[in-house]
């Protein structure tokens, strides 16, 4: 129930993602780079370097089924790569911002992308067979400020969005001729960039939207340390909120409906359960940490008394602020992405990754009680 | 979102209070002193406050809110000491104070510029979309000594009012000051000019967070802050020193 494994790949990781099979990362080393390193045995070794964009590499997606990448950058521009041979061609994407882009996500078909940016504004893109490039639809209207993260309900068809408002928002993306009309929902629903939904549970910003793998509850986590849950947005949404007694979170995964792993700035991820009832709790950190020195505040304690109602000497002040502790653990440094990693023919997830700011990228597995 | 915080007798009980959300009710351990203040920054919020008045008699350590009405919201720590308690003491609450709201503020992400495309910059300095700008918070130690710390989502300002007793510090605290922001950057995180009001001011960015450890940066300035002081005092007494000499000497061609 901790760190399988930890590798330093870079002084800083901005994004990673994993290939279908596991035994490829992709990564951006904080710059306008995408390295793409291999396992061979014990050794990693660097495979490709994508270098198309002019600004750092924000976001990185790797399609489980058709192996493809999709990578946006500050730079306002995404390329969608596939590996022919033993090289990566890029796509370019026209996305139509005018600001950079700043998170993408694959949706669970792998037909449609989403890309959330700082023009206040979301792009659907899609591929057009006839004209054998990708096509961007925007979701201009409803964001005030720039969209930090999204995430697709498994219906393939929900966007769920973030954004520097505080608000988390869900629309609907179906577009005509992508999405197959489902015969249950009512077709006022199935506009392009209908909002279906605005949740105003944050004072500050949101970050790290996910949806559960049934696509029943809505989690993100907000600046001022807290996590929120929305229950059944559609229909009748409840919505729980959970103060972190920490540093805010950047990013979440749902392991299952029941188990949700929070990492940021703490660097240690969190582990967040839900009871029967559907009481959401924090859990623990993931990692095992040196215990805090809690005596040598017990003797600060006594020496301030001393100070307080003691002898008023000029003591040397040998008293100074004590310098803060370095945490041991596998990150040190704020964790920024986590992703993660399905086993074949598990329905559970057990295992993710997650890549910080130190530049590394660890791996963790978890025991999840059914 | 107010904070109240008071410290009895060397301890700290923090408590938030006029909180839109109830259940984040985040009350401090009462022995720990000032161990974990999670401010949370929030960015909007009009302030309703009260004043409490500073108690004089038994050496308690009082912070109250102040209101303030102009523009720039932000939450006034004030912190009062009686005559009796030493200065020691103080210093050290001041700078753990200090210590927790930059953990809780130093909280800062690569964020591109919403304004012109293709730029980053921070958005503290820049102040123009005030959905990405923190309420600045204000911990003072006395009306002499204060910081100011502002923050937002890619970087943070801290702002110092370092103490100056008499004209002869004033004069010196300038001085030393201003070599030391001349030579920014040599220090990398030090601002060339210090913010209106202020002695000196330090900017951190995300890049400034990636670069190196948080908590180191953290203790950069709360040494930077303790050494000032110290700094200070013994070019004073250099100066006195000096002063005492020349003239002795010079006084004794007249015996």
């Amino acid at each position: 129930m901790a760190a399988v494994a930890v590798h330093q790949f870079a002084e800083c990781i901005t994004c990673h993602a994993w290939s279908p099979d596991q035994s490829m990362v992709a990564f951006c080393p904080n710059n306008s780079e995408v390295h793409i390193y291999k396992l061979f045995g014990e050794k990693w070794e660097k495979m490709h370097v994508l270098s198309k964009h002019d600004q750092i590499v924000c976001g990185i997606d790797w399609s489980l089924k058709s192996n493809k990448l999709v990578t946006v950058s500050h730079d306002r521009n995404s390329y969608v790569w596939s590996q022919e041979g033993t090289e990566w061609v890029p796509t370019l994407v026209i996305l139509r911002l005018n600001r950079a882009a700043l998170c993408v996500q694959w949706s669970p078909k792998e037909n449609k992308f989403a890309v959330g940016s700082g023009a206040k504004s979301i792009c659907i893109c899609y591929y057009e067979q006839e004209n054998n490039w990708w096509v961007s639809k925007l979701i201009r209207k409803r964001h005030e400020s720039s969209v930090t993260n999204v995430a697709w309900h498994p219906d393939n068809i929900l966007l769920a969005t973030t954004s520097t408002d505080g608000k988390c928002r869900v629309f609907s993306t179906y577009i005509k001729g992508v999405d197959s009309k489902e015969s249950e929902s009512s077709s006022s629903d199935l506009k392009f960039g209908e909002q279906i939904a605005q949740l105003d549970l944050s004072v500050t910003w949101a970050f790290g939207v996910r949806w559960s793998p049934s696509g029943s509850i809505l989690a993100y986590a907000g600046h001022n340390s807290m996590i929120h849950f929305i229950d059944d947005v559609k229909s009748n949404p409840s919505a729980q909120s959970i103060p972190l007694r920490d540093l805010p979170l950047r990013d979440l995964l749902f392991l299952s409906d029941r188990v949700v792993v929070g990492v940021g700035f703490d660097c240690n991820p969190m582990i967040f359960t839900a009871d029967d009832t559907g009481l959401w709790s924090f859990t623990k950190f993931l990692d095992q940490r040196k215990a805090a020195p809690s005596s040598s505040r017990g003797s600060q304690l006594s020496e301030a008394f001393g100070k307080l109602y003691g002898t008023s000497k000029q003591v040397p002040s040998n008293d100074t602020v004590e310098p803060s502790k370095t945490r041991g653990g596998a990150h040190e440094n704020c964790i920024t992405c986590i992703v993660p990693l399905w086993k074949r023919g598990n329905t559970t997830l057990c295992r993710f990754s997650t890549s910080g700011l130190d530049g590394k990228v660890v791996i963790w597995e978890l025991d999840i009680p059914k | 979102m107010v904070n109240f915080i008071s410290i009895d007798d060397g301890r700290a009980v923090g408590q938030e209070v006029h909180d839109p959300h109830p259940h984040r009710n985040q009350l401090a351990n009462p022995s720990n002193p000032c161990e974990s203040i999670p401010f949370s920054l929030t960015p909007t919020s009009p302030l309703q406050s009260t004043s409490v008045p500073p108690s004089s008699r038994s050496p308690r350590l009082n912070w109250s809110e102040q209101i303030d009405t102009g523009s720039s919201i932000y939450s006034h720590v004030l912190l009062s000491i009686s005559k009796d308690s030493t200065m020691a003491n103080t210093i050290r609450l001041y700078l753990t104070c200090i210590r927790n709201t930059l953990e809780a503020a130093m909280c800062l992400q690569n964020f591109p510029c919403q304004e012109v495309e293709r730029h980053n910059k921070p958005e503290v300095e820049l102040n123009t979309s005030p959905e990405l700008i923190m309420n600045p918070v204000l911990i003072c130690r006395n009306e002499a000594e204060k910081c100011l710390i502002e923050t937002s989502i890619n970087s943070i300002r801290i702002s110092m009012k370092v103490k100056q007793a008499d004209e002869l510090e004033n004069i010196l605290a300038k001085k030393f000051l201003r070599f030391l922001s001349m030579r920014a950057e040599a220090f990398q995180v030090l601002r060339r000019k210090p913010v209106q009001g202020y002695d000196i001011s330090f900017l951190i960015t995300n890049y400034h967070c990636e670069e190196m450890h948080k908590h180191k940066l953290i203790d950069f300035i709360v040494q930077f802050m303790e050494d000032i002081d110290k700094e200070i005092s013994e070019l004073k007494l250099s100066v006195n020193t000096r002063g005492r000499l020349v003239a002795t000497e010079f006084l004794k061609q007249f015996i």
